[in-house]
């Protein structure tokens, strides 16, 4: 849209007699309404593509030109525009046939008739409510702009959510040696999905608290684990992306845990715990498992290790340290907090 | 086909693609060497970059920079490829990029677009 759309309101008006122009100029912006004329046609379709809120035009004014040159406007005015005109016709003309004649020739458009001589109050009175439905026509297209940003915005997250199944079915399917197993494994993960999903739709888009993310991940485990599952840290405020990849990693943890780790026995536990350094804005996290069954470095690693490996060092820009310690795996991982922090990222 | 295998980078700020794309790359026995999410990560690390090709999605963590970040890679003789589900506007681009990957990325899409890499070097 132009830049001139930013500023008031204007009228343009068209009125071939002197003192009819003059009267009219000194009416409005007497009530603070601004006035450009146009003395020709050409000046018209020139001031006509400005966007004016209201055009006024005498009976006198409307040759077989400017009949032609508004309704040329008229008929490519983007589909919110229904521009707002005010026709001043002489008290012998015959009104029902003019009217009938004009609505004919200018579609779209919301036209008001005046019979001379009109009264101040009356024509100022038209104009100002002109001027009011032009505006909300412009709040309909602002409404109209929003909602196809919207959408675009919306086919771009849809398409990087189907992206990110496809991604999660793939590297799932590679790994599983049963049907069976494959089921649990994909729908674990597309519950951890589905969850940071929720928890960033509540948060409108905005940022979303490790806290809460660590909460969402670990709530399926703690029915039957209580107290072993511990986690301490600050309030950390994420974007929805590293929300995601953080919930996605800890899903990963836990799952492993489970099948294999510390909550694999009774006795085994774990302890998360994160800090932001406020000297040099770092985030820091660490999963320690204690009191499983003793642990050894896999031969081949598995979906939760490579992911965890692969999204930590592209989520931080550095890898994560995993050891495989005999009494628990130990898991660090951490960067720059502005990395994972909303401002990072321009929306 | 030359069997020798060619070293990969990965500029993509979607952590599950790159895991993916990344197994991809090692099933056709590459040499996957790792992933930035942003141009800012890149020109970061470029001075220790040591790729045969780099694959880049146009819009990054730091926003539409994929383009920018081709650019800047051509310069230094490395040539690269658009991965991206917005193939028109990779096209907007012709002097970036050699090649564009349409999202989600086929294993045979994948191996054939890689083998440019080698004329290029």
């Amino acid at each position: 849209m132009s830049a001139n759309d930013s500023r008031l309101d204007w009228v343009l008006a068209m009125a071939p007699y002197r003192r009819d122009a003059d009267y009219l100029e000194v009416l409005l912006t007497q009530h603070g309404v601004p006035v450009q004329r146009a003395a020709g046609v050409k000046e018209l379709a020139v001031l006509l593509e400005q966007s004016p809120g209201t055009f006024v035009a005498t009976h006198e004014a409307l040759n077989a030109e400017v009949l032609e040159t508004v309704r040329r406007f008229l008929t490519d005015q983007p589909a919110w525009s229904e521009m707002p005109l005010v026709i001043l016709l002489d008290r012998t003309a015959s009104q029902a046939r003019i009217r009938s004649q004009l609505s004919a020739a200018w579609p779209r458009s919301r036209q008001i008739y005046y019979q001379r001589p009109v009264t101040a109050l009356e024509l100022l009175s038209g104009v100002q409510s002109s001027l009011l439905a032009r505006l909300r026509q412009r709040d309909v297209r602002d409404h109209i702009e929003r909602e196809i940003e919207l959408r675009r915005e919306l086919n771009h997250r849809v398409k990087n959510i189907l992206a990110s199944i496809s991604s999660i079915f793939e590297m799932t399917r590679r790994r599983a040696v049963s049907l069976n197993d494959f089921s649990n494994d994909f729908a674990g993960r597309l519950a951890a999905l589905a969850n940071v999903h929720s928890a960033v739709f509540q948060a409108n888009g905005g940022a979303v608290d490790l806290r809460h993310i660590v909460d969402l991940t670990f709530s399926p485990y703690e029915a039957d684990s209580h107290n072993r599952l511990v986690y301490e840290g600050p309030s950390v405020l994420l974007s929805p992306e590293a929300a995601t990849t953080l919930a996605l990693c800890l899903h990963e943890l836990a799952t492993n845990a489970l099948k294999y780790g510390a909550l694999s026995e009774p006795e085994g536990r774990i302890r998360l715990e994160w800090s932001a350094s406020s000297s040099d804005d770092i985030l820091t996290l660490q999963w320690v498992e204690s009191g499983g069954p003793p642990v050894s470095e896999p031969s081949r690693s598995g979906y939760g290790t490579r992911y965890i490996r692969s999204a930590l060092s592209n989520l931080f820009g550095t890898p994560p340290s995993i050891q495989f310690r005999r009494q628990g795996l130990h898991c660090t991982f951490g960067g720059p907090l502005q990395r994972v922090s909303l401002k990072h990222r321009e929306v | 086909m030359d069997p020798s295998p060619l070293r990969i980078f990965y500029l993509e700020d979607n952590p599950l693609i790159v895991f993916h794309v990344e197994a991809m790359v090692e099933d056709l026995g590459h040499i996957f060497m790792g992933s930035a999410s942003s141009l800012a990560d890149l020109v970061k690390n470029i001075d220790s970059l040591e790729a045969d090709g780099v694959l880049i999605d146009i819009d990054l963590a730091d926003g539409r920079t994929g383009p920018a970040a081709a650019r800047l890679l051509r310069e230094r003789g490395i040539p690269s490829i658009f991965v991206t589900g917005q193939e028109l506007i990779a096209a907007e681009y012709p002097q970036t990029a050699m090649a564009t990957i349409g999202k989600p990325v086929s294993s045979s899409d994948l191996a054939d677009k890689l083998e440019l890499f080698r004329h290029r070097s």
